[in-house]
């Protein structure tokens, strides 16, 4: 198996992993939101934007690992 | 027109090494968003009126404001916060939405957050001054005491909690570097593989369906992510401050 198509498959395996990830904690964050409205429906709008600074540092690491797998490809397919 | 990923920087070498090269288009990027940052700043700070704001004016007074209040928050006798965090929030910001124009098909120009070298040099500059700050209000007796919480432990436990505490603060600069390198160059490289994609649709994927999905993609991209991971890169510096400076109060009260 040459090296692009090793690479490909790691790719692949590393985005699948980190969707996953990715996806538990944003269910995570969602459930915890919807509890705290739930709970406090006036403090609807605090909770908000702290749930997308959290849902921007879960998909963060998502990210870190797309770009890092994407560098690695295109690096080693060039 | 393809945008290609800047994965591979053109480099000068300076003859030391692998670690002493220069990315120059990162340097002509970087300067580009620089100057538009100052350009803006001098543009905001010319029309300021007192009585009636405009709206540039009142926008700018709200994120000021919002910076200069969490500041305050989390680090009440440091002052010197507010401007970093704000110059590093706004610069991020304004360097993240350039990617609204298609500013890639320019040779040598890209988003300026997408080489490493980038988001590396302003998290170690919070790195850096966070430890400052933390030697200066703890003495460096205290800032290696405080390497070795939680305090009620047992010393065996706390020797094992003193590696965890080490690794913490290197980590810290490396997720902050890294989080905004990740999330600019994945929606540049998304860029790329839609034209890629449906450039290749035949009749109607040049012209119709490429630009269309572009559109949304740079919508979603720019606008949310860019927002947001300026507003993470910033709160977290700001967080930073706060942790330097955590049990503080308490450790105080039980010596007096």
């Amino acid at each position: 198996m040459d090296h692009f198509a090793a690479a490909m498959i790691a790719f692949g395996i590393a985005l699948g992993g980190g969707a996953i990830g990715a996806a538990i904690g944003d269910g995570l964050v969602g459930n915890a939101t919807i509890n705290g409205v739930a709970r406090q429906p006036e403090s609807r709008s605090t909770l908000q934007g702290i749930m997308f600074i959290i849902i921007g540092l879960v998909e963060g690491m998502y990210f870190i690992n797309l770009a890092f797998g994407a560098l690695f490809v295109f690096a080693i397919g060039k | 027109m393809t945008e290609s990923p800047p994965v591979n920087h053109p480099t000068i070498d300076l003859g030391c090494g692998t670690w002493c090269t220069i990315n120059y288009d990162s340097v002509i990027s970087s300067a580009l968003a620089i100057l538009v940052t100052i350009a803006l700043a001098i543009v905001i700070a010319r029309s300021l009126k007192p009585g009636q704001p405009g709206r540039l004016q009142a926008l700018a007074e709200w994120m000021f404001g919002f910076v200069r209040r969490t500041a305050l928050e989390n680090a009440p006798d440091a002052g010197f916060v507010v401007p970093l965090a704000a110059t590093i929030g706004f610069y991020i910001l304004i360097a993240n939405y350039l990617d609204f124009f298609p500013i890639t098909l320019i040779p040598n120009l890209h988003p300026a957050n997408t080489d490493v070298n980038q988001t590396a040099a302003m998290a170690i500059v919070v790195f850096v001054v966070v430890n400052a700050y933390t030697i200066r209000v703890r003495g460096v007796g205290g800032y290696l005491h405080h390497l070795t919480r939680p305090f009620e432990l047992p010393i065996w436990a706390r020797a094992l909690y003193t590696v965890l505490n080490v690794i913490e603060e290197i980590a810290k600069p490396a997720t902050l570097a890294l989080r905004l390198f990740g999330n600019i160059l994945a929606g540049l490289l998304m860029i790329y593989v839609i034209t890629l994609l449906l450039g290749g649709v035949p009749y109607v994927g040049s012209w119709f369906l490429g630009p269309i999905a572009l559109a949304v993609w740079k919508l979603f991209d720019v606008l949310f992510i860019g927002l947001i991971q300026a507003f993470i890169f910033m709160l977290l510096t700001m967080v930073y401050f706060g942790l330097a400076r955590e049990g503080l109060e308490e450790e105080h009260a039980h010596s007096h």
